[in-house]
């Protein structure tokens, strides 16, 4: 009972994750630009990093508020360095933003006091330090996102499905920017939860198992939230049990998963097709 | 004179890295599989501490040198090779997901694994930092030979496979296209392309090589077109951006891959804006 007592928040707030992040990796999975959480969680610990230089406190507003700036200024480029006639596809424009702003982070480590622990703690997050008001605030801003994207969502499913959508590229790109935008919000607020690659696996991990299997919109979004659900409750047992850190035993257990299935699908003779 | 007793070394390694990894950047990004890189860079490194697991190092004054060392580095390239055999098997049109999305799967796993496994041990922070950065400044002669051999071999193999490679990769997105052996030239591909990051990554870093691979390959594939002239002006420009930013690096005393890295981006930047204008 007390165990429970303990993993209550945890739980909880990765159920909230895989909900709103099952739902993210959907589109993303569409849009094929898989790498764009690790960039936006990156630029999101550059602004973070840049904040703490100039002098703002942990955790103060001025803080995040650096941190949001960063990462909207970015989401800014990813959606406008969309042309209508594309030679090199966005996925290496958004490789190339990370890898500099890892770079640039880096730089700065060396000029902030534990500035290097800083950068492993955006790579590994720590959910079991989560409170129940962070539960409580993180479902009232997810809540917030999905509603506007509930208002959305045939101008975002469409521009997914198909990139040159729209009556103009200057309305793809207004659409883009809001789709952008509340994705920047979501991840600026999970990574310093979860860490970038529990972020990362949730988004990607039960979208694409499940989209082996289907291709219907509805389906794929009740899939990947049940995978998503499962796999990170589970994960937090299974690393409570084996003491080990719950946010890498949760990105093991859903990846191994998606590329079992994978296999699976090209091992299977007679592939199920459905509309 | 004894800047360029101290940059010779460096400036070799950059240049043979970069005049190698531009070539499968331009492979990569046509192929639209940016991850892979990082991912086969993780997955050898991963090989590396789960034999440090299997047969602890002795920490004494051999440190990195010590006997061990080939059994790290066989189990790097084992574990690069079955990687390689897995990406060209998930590579399958059955699969209805795009072939990014398992490769960035792999990486996080494979960078949660060594997590994992490196909490059982001490000083798990500095590895996975000396992971991202590298030491390029600190290179050997000795490093560099063996960097020297393995660009020369994998260069000239590309170079007598040159169709079967450039076929790949033109007509990558394209189910019909099924020549003879396709699957061991993909293979072969993949591992040619883990020896050469095994390598540079012990040299320079994930970081390092990343830039080197993606961002010169971008920049050209703006204006050229043909295999020949895309190499030819790669080449150029990395090697073009490596001397300067070699130089800034030691002359205002920071980390060689991040200036590198704001230089490369600077010319991506300089070379969108020239192709926006001609283009008008």
């Amino acid at each position: 009972m007390e165990t429970l007592i303990f993993l209550g928040p945890p739980i909880a707030i990765s159920i909230l994750l895989s909900v709103i992040l099952g739902y993210f990796g959907n589109h993303i999975l569409s849009r094929g630009i898989i790498f764009i959480d690790i960039a936006v969680a990156q630029i999101a610990a550059l602004g973070t990093m840049i904040g703490l230089l100039l002098g703002f406190a942990e955790e103060s507003f001025g803080l995040q508020f650096a941190s949001y700036g960063f990462t909207i200024v970015i989401i800014g480029v990813f959606a406008f360095t969309k042309f209508a006639n594309q030679k090199i596809p966005q996925e290496a424009y958004v490789g190339i933003i990370y890898c500099i702003g890892l770079g640039m982070a880096l730089l700065l480590a060396e000029r902030i006091v534990g500035g290097s622990n800083f950068i492993s703690k955006t790579i590994t997050g720590n959910i079991l330090w989560t409170t129940w008001t962070d539960v409580l605030f993180s479902f009232l801003l997810f809540s917030a996102i999905g509603l506007l994207h509930f208002f959305f969502q045939k101008p975002f499913r469409a521009i997914s499905k198909d990139p040159n959508h729209g009556d103009s590229l200057k309305q793809t790109r207004l659409y883009d920017m809001l789709f952008y935008m509340t994705f920047g919000i979501v991840i600026v607020k999970a990574v310093p939860v979860g860490g970038v690659f529990l972020i990362f696996i949730l988004l990607i991990a039960p979208a694409a198992s499940i989209t082996l299997f289907t291709q219907n919109w509805r389906k794929r979004l009740i899939g990947s939230w049940i995978i998503g659900i499962a796999g990170s409750v589970l994960g937090i047992f299974l690393s409570y049990s084996l003491n080990i850190s719950n946010g890498p035993a949760i990105v093991c257990l859903l990846g191994i998963l998606a590329i079992a299935l994978t296999l699976f699908v090209i091992v299977k003779k007679s592939p199920v097709e459905k509309a | 004179m004894d800047l360029i007793v101290f940059m010779a070394a460096p400036l070799m390694a950059t240049l043979l890295m970069g005049g190698i990894l531009v070539y499968f950047g331009i492979h990569v990004i046509k192929r639209e599989i940016v991850f892979i890189d990082i991912a086969l860079a993780q997955i050898a490194a991963l090989g590396g501490v789960v034999a440090l697991i299997i047969w602890p190092h002795d920490h004494g004054a051999h440190g990195h040198e010590g006997g061990n060392f080939l059994t790290e580095y066989l189990f790097s390239l084992l574990f690069t090779t079955l990687a390689a055999g897995l990406f060209s098997i998930l590579k399958n049109k059955k699969v209805k997901i795009p072939l990014e999305a398992l490769i960035g799967i792999s990486y996080a796993v494979a960078t949660t694994a060594m997590v994992i496994i490196l909490d059982k041990g001490a000083g798990s922070d500095v590895h996975i930092h000396d992971m991202l950065t590298g030491a390029i400044l600190w290179v050997t002669w000795g490093q560099i030979t063996r960097l020297a051999a393995i660009v020369f071999f994998v260069a000239l193999f590309h170079f007598l496979a040159r169709k079967q490679m450039t076929g790949l990769t033109d007509n990558y997105h394209n189910h019909d296209f099924n020549p003879a052996k396709k699957k061991l030239w993909d293979f072969l591909f993949y591992f040619s392309f883990g020896l050469v990051i095994v390598e540079a990554v012990q040299i320079g870093g994930i970081l390092t090589v990343f830039a080197l691979l993606m961002i010169p390959a971008s920049t050209i594939l703006l204006f050229y077109s043909s295999w020949k002239a895309r190499i030819i002006a790669g080449l150029s420009l990395s090697g073009l951006l490596t001397i300067p930013a070699l130089w800034l690096s030691w002359t205002w005393d920071v980390p060689a891959s991040p200036v590198l890295i704001f230089f490369l981006g600077l010319a991506l930047v300089v070379g969108g804006i020239i192709y926006r204008l001609k283009s008008r």
